[in-house]
């Protein structure tokens, strides 16, 4: 079990906004969907370090992004 | 290097590792993306073993979203941090022994101007404090004498990281770190005022708040050192680690220190400003014929 981000697609697709996906540290990882203008993250290369969750939740004071528990998925 | 070896040969594309396949259709290569676009193509570099929440890291993808030519580029870096992930990207890396990233930098670019007379091939340097400004010093500021054309990046995490946290020149006066309980007893050196003293056309001081203007000055930095002389940004890329930064307040830490001792500072020479203004005017007119 670890913690990876997760970013709740309807809340996210109200704003027009992909500050967190340009604050990632990991390449290809918080992904920005232009069509349905909502961020996901691929999880199984999230390292779990929360700087999109402070982007978008202490920054912007948005909270579409939050962190929750994984297991590795065969 | 270039194009040609990018392309995949036809009859191939079901054989190729799928990441592969992603960076020649979605990727950087031949296109231009603004960094805003992050998130939207395949970027260059690919996962690395660098820790969770490294700034560094963060610095570092950023550096490869806005290299203006990819296919036309070439990376040194050396031990240090940096080089774990510099190493993964779609970009061909040097790895320099420990202190000679800019004499390696030097020969090459001289190199491939003779070999290449009719193409831009840009030549950067990416490098920790330990590896330009400590055991590397003599040869980076002899390569800033000799006026060689490439563009220097120091990434800045004011420890030597990888060993278990010895101080370096680097290190804020005051600080206290694994491998130097005493506390360090002399100022940070003054990267900045070095490289201007010693022939860079262009120089920067920058912490990774604003990608838009940190993607902006390493472009800036590279397209000078393809015309004029040397270019040198000292960028601040916090170790969260050997400074025990919790992951989530990298990003308000590097704010922080901006508001204190890392104010964004950018000094060029008046040919280096003219020839950015012309670029900067030439874009505008094209802008509005579209």
């Amino acid at each position: 079990m670890y913690y990876v981000a997760e970013a709740k697609a309807d809340k996210c697709s109200t704003y027009k906004c992909n500050q967190c996906v340009l604050f990632c540290p990991e390449p290809n990882t918080l992904m920005f969907l232009q069509a349905k203008n909502f961020a996901y993250v691929n999880q199984a290369r999230c390292k779990g370090c929360a700087i999109c969750v402070y982007v978008c939740g202490d920054l912007l004071k948005r909270n579409c992004i939050e962190m929750v528990m994984t297991t590795v998925s065969e | 290097m270039g194009l040609e070896y990018v392309r995949i040969t036809t009859g191939f594309e079901d054989y190729m590792p799928k990441d592969y396949v992603d960076l020649v259709k979605y990727g950087q290569f031949g296109k231009e993306y603004d960094i805003q676009d992050l998130g939207t193509f395949k970027e260059l570099v690919e996962e690395h073993p660098m820790c969770a929440g490294c700034f560094m890291a963060y610095f570092i993808r950023v550096f490869y979203a806005s290299l203006p030519n990819p296919e036309d580029s070439i990376v040194i870096g050396t031990a240090g941090c940096a080089r774990l992930q510099l190493s993964q990207a779609a970009v061909p890396f040097i790895y320099g022994n420990y202190g000679d990233t800019n004499a390696v930098a030097s020969g090459l670019k001289r190199a491939l101007e003779i070999r290449f007379p009719d193409k831009n091939k840009d030549v950067i340097v990416v490098a920790g404090d330990g590896g330009l400004m400590d055991i590397g010093f003599g040869m980076t500021m002899h390569s800033w004498f000799r006026r060689e054309r490439f563009t220097t990046i120091m990434v800045d995490n004011e420890v030597y990281g990888n060993t278990g946290g010895q101080e370096s020149g680097m290190s804020p006066k005051g600080v206290q770190l694994k491998m130097a309980p005493k506390g360090k007893k002399f100022d940070k050196i003054n990267a900045v005022e070095l490289a201007k003293a010693a022939g860079c056309v262009y120089v920067a001081r920058i912490a990774p708040t604003n990608p838009k203007r940190l993607a902006k000055t390493i472009k800036r930095a590279i397209l000078a050192a393809r015309h004029f002389g040397p270019t040198f940004i000292h960028a601040y890329t916090s170790c969260n680690i050997e400074y025990s930064i919790p992951t989530e307040k990298v990003l308000e830490d590097a704010r922080n220190r901006e508001k204190n001792d890392f104010a964004f500072y950018e000094w060029m020479s008046d040919e280096v400003k003219g020839f950015f203004e012309q670029v900067e005017t030439k874009k505008k007119e094209a802008q509005e014929v579209k």
